[in-house]
């Protein structure tokens, strides 16, 4: 019983993992640039959702739509001025690029917000559901909801829309879709606003159950990490396998370590896996 | 016949001879000179403003800040030609390491006469050991054992230790619950830096003591995000009373899981997160009843700490009440000593019991530090969230009101 538990309660939020990292993976993949500022942009969305409960009395559910439209065209923005002119430059440059923003989103935060912490009132907030003798907390099920229909939505896109097709030919192959007339600039505007954009969605749906200062992307910035590595950089499935695992293997290992020990369980198997399987548990695939 | 190159013979000894005379009337005259024009003195003050105990940093620099701003309206420190305190804050963020960096920036480049901080006991070790080689006083609220426990001779600490208070924590309880059923079982669960694990040896030991069974006694990691399997563990424990020793967010996130699941155990809080006004902002009636010990509460000194609210807003937090207490005392041993100088500012510390001022509205109406740097004045309360105000409910001579039992959600 205590078992099936932790494997619900990993799975609630290994879904809340899933989606904040399937943008980190997807800027990758498309985009070709590892983003060390991801986890800003999950302080980002953070904010806007409260701001949006605090002024306009939304639900940070709801909220999410508005946290992702905003950090979205931030996002395409940041792109187009600042990481396309360092696409063919030295990784080093990009590494520099993406820990500088890092550092200006953070402290820029800190000096417009404060750094007190924030908390949303949410009816739910307190509620969980009993079913058997399971409880099921209902924020993390309202968050592993969304995060589940954003997936969904995200694969549907991917799949089956022209938009999707560009995205999947670009990362494939740059020149090729340059030739079939797709402009690359735009999709690479586009996959790094949706990238950050998820992400910002993904904060604002652990809004309920957290409080949202400048410092939270630090919480978040290495699990992000660990999870699209575990699933493997670049493919969009194993940033929700990954998700799914990181959740669970925290949420079972708590049962038989002291819950200090948490992260030293999840970076053991991590570590491991990656021995046995460098390219992650999925192997790339757009 | 002396030529072009050659300069006048007695010429250079002359010019040196004046040059260093000159020099030496200058020497003389600028100690004077300087006493003239000290009229402030640097006060070092180190706090974590950003990061996890940003809200505490925030709460204990605006008690500083209130009775510097009243020490100097009054005259600044007559003793010293009415010189006047100038605050130098400096953000120590929630990260050790970074403390004592920033302890060492801010003596080095400041002269400063004493340092107040750092509210959480990690960071105020860190900063002590920066102190004591430097031989600047440091006034602290915080409370860990290990703070006064190491011999250190600079270090001044305004309230009881933390072993005390978690043994206050646990016996006022029990003398609170007595009236309605014996105290079997318990658990704490506490965040594992110096402070949570320092109020927790208290509370182990208190228990022991008591031959009360401890069916549950977890840490958990300062930054935790989610605490399900901990109150998993919590729910599935047996235990009648939890003692939770917990910083902000973590203080809700306990509280708030334990609500899911529907748990109605009393709550006796460990102080920090669970006295401060955002606890009750973000849990609102869900705060209403939840015990607490704290060092010191706002209402043992109304005519003092209500100045507080008046200027910000909010009432004054035990880590705000004994900030400005420190600020209180180093004014009052600057008077006595009458020298700015750290041996003389240490000895006044050392020597002297403090009455009179903010020293008041401290538990045990005055300050008075032992040879450990430790208030022995200082003893611990227990207080109670009434519509999100904090009354003191025991020991019965300091009572404020009286203790209400919890009804179940």
């Amino acid at each position: 019983m205590q078992l099936l538990q932790a494997l619900i309660d990993g799975l609630l939020i290994g879904g809340v993992y899933a989606v904040i990292s399937i943008g980190l993976t997807l800027v990758f993949g498309v985009v070709g640039i590892i983003n060390f500022a991801q986890s800003q942009f999950l302080m980002v969305g953070m904010f806007i959702a409260f701001f949006a409960w605090k002024f306009l009395g939304l639900d940070p559910l709801f909220g999410a739509v508005l946290a992702f439209a905003g950090v979205f065209v931030l996002g395409a923005l940041i792109q187009k001025y600042l990481i396309s002119r360092v696409l063919k430059a030295p990784e080093v440059s990009q590494i520099f690029l993406t820990v500088g923003l890092l550092i200006v989103l953070e402290n820029l935060a800190l000096i417009v917000f404060g750094s007190e912490f924030r908390s949303v009132q949410t009816a739910y907030q307190t509620s969980a559901w009993r079913l058997g003798g399971l409880m099921f907390n209902v924020p993390y099920v309202a968050a592993f909801a969304v995060s589940a229909v954003t997936g969904l939505l995200i694969w549907w896109v991917l799949k089956k829309t022209w938009w999707g097709w560009a995205v999947r030919a670009t990362s494939q192959d740059v020149m090729a879709a340059q030739l079939v007339g797709i402009s690359p600039a735009r999709v690479h505007q586009m996959a790094f606003g949706l990238g950050v954009g998820l992400t910002a969605l993904g904060g604002s749906i652990i809004l309920p159950y957290l409080t949202v200062s400048p410092t939270i992307g630090d919480q978040f910035g290495v699990l992000m990490f660990t999870v699209v590595v575990l699933g493997g950089l670049g493919n969009i499935l194993g940033a929700v396998v990954g998700g799914l695992a990181v959740g669970m293997i925290q949420s079972i290992s708590s049962l038989v370590m002291p819950i200090q020990l948490q992260n030293l369980a999840l970076f053991l198997i991590f570590i491991l896996v990656l021995a046995v399987r460098p390219e992650g548990l999925l192997k790339k695939a757009s | 016949m002396a030529s072009h190159g050659h300069p006048p013979k007695h010429s250079p000894r002359r010019r040196q001879f004046v040059a260093g005379t000159g020099m030496l009337a200058l020497a003389a005259a600028l100690p004077t000179l300087s006493l003239a024009q000290q009229k402030t003195i640097n006060v070092g003050v180190i706090l974590p403003l950003s990061g996890a105990n940003a809200q505490f940093g925030i709460n204990s620099r605006q008690g500083i800040e209130l009775v510097a701003d009243e020490i100097n309206a009054a005259g600044g420190i007559k003793s010293l030609g009415g010189a006047k305190i100038k605050l130098i804050v400096a953000d120590s963020t929630s990260a050790a390491t970074t403390a004592a960096t920033v302890a060492q920036r801010l003596i080095t480049q400041n002269e400063c006469v004493a340092i107040l901080g750092a509210f959480a006991s990690s960071l105020t070790l860190a900063i002590s050991e920066v102190t004591e080689r430097r031989g600047v006083p440091l006034l602290t609220m915080s409370f860990s054992d290990q703070i006064t426990g190491r011999g250190f001779k600079n270090v001044f600490q305004v309230v009881s230790k933390g072993s005390l208070i978690g043994k206050c924590q646990f016996d006022y309880a029990v003398a609170l619950a007595s009236g309605n059923q014996k105290v079997n079982k318990i658990a704490i669960v506490y965040e594992d830096t110096a402070y949570g694990t320092s109020q927790a040896t208290g509370l182990r030991d208190a228990a022991k003591a008591a031959k009360t069974e401890i069916v549950m006694d977890e840490a958990y990691p300062l930054g935790i995000s989610d605490v399900t399997p901990l109150i998993n563990k919590l729910r599935n424990s047996g235990a009648q009373i939890v003692f939770p020793v917990s910083y902000l967010n973590d203080s809700l996130l306990i509280i708030r899981t334990m609500r899911q699941q529907k748990i109605d155990m009393p709550i006796v809080g460990g102080a920090a997160g669970y006295v401060i006004p955002d606890f009750a902002k973000a849990l609102g009636e869900y705060a209403e009843g939840v015990l607490s010990i704290a060092p010191a509460n706002y209402d043992l000194g109304p005519q003092y700490t209500e100045r507080y609210r008046k200027r910000f807003g909010a009432f004054m937090v035990h880590e705000a009440l004994e900030h400005a207490v420190c600020m209180d005392v180093l004014a009052q041993a600057l008077e006595k000593a009458k020298t700015t100088a750290p041996d003389g500012v240490r000895e006044a510390l050392r020597s002297t019991r403090f009455n009179g001022g903010w020293t008041q509205a401290m538990t045990g109406g005055a300050v008075k530090f032992d040879d450990t740097g430790l208030n022995t004045l200082a003893e611990p309360v227990m207080v109670q969230w009434r519509k999100n105000e904090l009354v003191t409910v025991y020991p019965k001579a300091l009572a404020k009101g009286n203790f209400i039992q919890r009804k179940a959600v």
